[in-house]
């Protein structure tokens, strides 16, 4: 019995355009096309925005390294070969960025905001339910390592395979595979804490 | 059969680690294989499945950027009214927060009308922060911050607004905008004062980190 039918791919997956039209815009690109460039940048910049928020900590760089990275890209469009898919690239310009960033300007070590977020309105059950079971993800996701983090977003959200993760954060496979194994132990938790306080 | 070497790891574990990929339907026919047998066999598994699948639902439907922005923009709104401890929320532990709240006060929009600008004022007047090269009707207003940040600072968890105050006038800083949403400060200094408004601030023990946040990039 195969049990990948009741499954269902992640809507970003759906929304993505074909990664041959990204080789073709990095064709242009390379050749100095603005508009190319532009495509791509309107194409990449919410992933983006979102793996940089993921990634980072403090509000203030996310902007920044975006567009460091999206300047990487239209730099050195040249370069990229084809060997891996456009996204495994630039997503892999915008990790190194971030991790330089990071170095720069190491994580806060106060909680964000949202950490507290745990609402008291008197909010219907099913979404003062859902406030909180998000508010205890987003706990738990903070709680993880920056790398731990990346692995995640890439996973559940941008859904990429491991293999093309370990390409964009420059590890082997097999430790996407132990990040990913030890975040969703807590994220796990942190669901059914959160589902136990429900009942 | 049973007789995982120690090179080999067990179907189990092997499954398991795959669950999330296998969930997204990012796996390879090969692993896909795998993981198919096993959790014919594994009713452990086949849960985790289902957790999988909720988490990958959550992670869909959650923006943190989005979270991020809206946390601070509510904290406007949750507000406490004027007649409230505006110095000690009560669920604001950190005594810089209570700092934070009255900047998310300040700034908050003219919804309450004169009561609130009287407020505002009686607070400027009094103890704070703003030069007067930033006309405080700027905080009421809804006209985004001037970018004229050229410092982000963190205050200690546990610095007074005494404390932020002796800090700010120590080194020559006014407030441009925040906290954001990690409780970071933007500031502007003279730019002729930069170095030494700077390591003044990163010398001061109420200070937790302070950087230049124009020019410097890589």
């Amino acid at each position: 019995m195969s049990w990948s039918g009741i499954l269902k791919r992640p809507q970003a997956e759906e929304a993505r355009p074909a990664a041959t039209d990204e080789r073709e815009l990095l064709a242009r690109i390379a050749q100095g096309e603005l508009a190319a460039f532009e495509r791509l940048y309107r194409l990449y910049q919410p992933r983006l925005t979102r793996f940089l928020t993921t990634l980072l900590k403090r509000p203030q760089l996310i902007e920044e390294v975006l567009d460091d990275t999206m300047m990487v890209v239209w730099q050195t469009a040249g370069n990229f070969r084809g060997s891996s898919k456009p996204s495994t690239w630039v997503f892999a310009i915008a990790y190194r960025k971030a991790a330089k960033a990071k170095a720069r300007w190491p994580d806060p070590l106060e909680e964000p905001e949202f950490d507290n977020r745990v609402s008291e309105d008197p909010l219907p059950d099913e979404e003062l339910h859902q406030d909180r079971l998000r508010g205890a993800l987003l706990k738990a996701m903070d709680q993880l390592s920056a790398d731990h983090r990346a692995v995640v977003d890439l996973t559940y959200f941008h859904g990429l395979g491991y293999r093309e993760i370990a390409e964009i954060v420059g590890c082997p496979v097999d430790t996407v595979k132990t990040r990913m194994f030890h975040a969703r132990r807590r994220l796990r938790q942190a669901m059914t804490g959160s589902l136990m306080d429900w009942l | 059969m049973n007789d995982p070497s120690l090179t080999e790891r067990p179907p189990h574990d092997e499954a398991e680690e795959l669950l999330p990929w296998y969930a997204t339907g990012q796996l390879d026919e090969a692993d896909r294989a795998r993981v198919d047998a096993h959790l014919a066999s594994c009713a452990h598994c086949r849960q985790q499945l289902a957790l999988e699948r909720r988490l990958i639902d959550e992670f869909q439907a959650m923006s943190p950027e989005v979270e991020s922005g809206w946390a601070r923009l509510k904290a406007r709104i949750d507000a406490p009214a004027p007649a409230a401890p505006v110095f000690a929320p009560p669920h604001r532990p950190a005594r810089a927060n209570a700092f934070a709240e009255m900047w998310a006060l300040l700034s908050r929009p003219a919804v309450a009308g004169l009561a609130m600008a009287q407020l505002a004022f009686v607070l400027i007047a009094g103890s704070l922060l703003f030069s007067l090269s930033r006309p405080s009707y700027r905080a009421l207003g809804s006209a985004p911050p001037p970018a004229a940040a050229n410092v982000i600072v963190m205050f200690r968890a546990d610095a007074t607004i005494d404390d932020v105050r002796h800090t700010l006038k120590a080194a020559g800083a006014s407030i441009v905008d925040g906290p954001t949403p990690t409780d970071a400060y933007l500031l502007h200094v003279a730019p002729t004062q930069r170095g030494a408004s700077l390591a003044r601030l990163q010398s001061d023990h109420n200070v937790q980190l302070a950087q230049p946040i124009d020019g410097g990039r890589s």
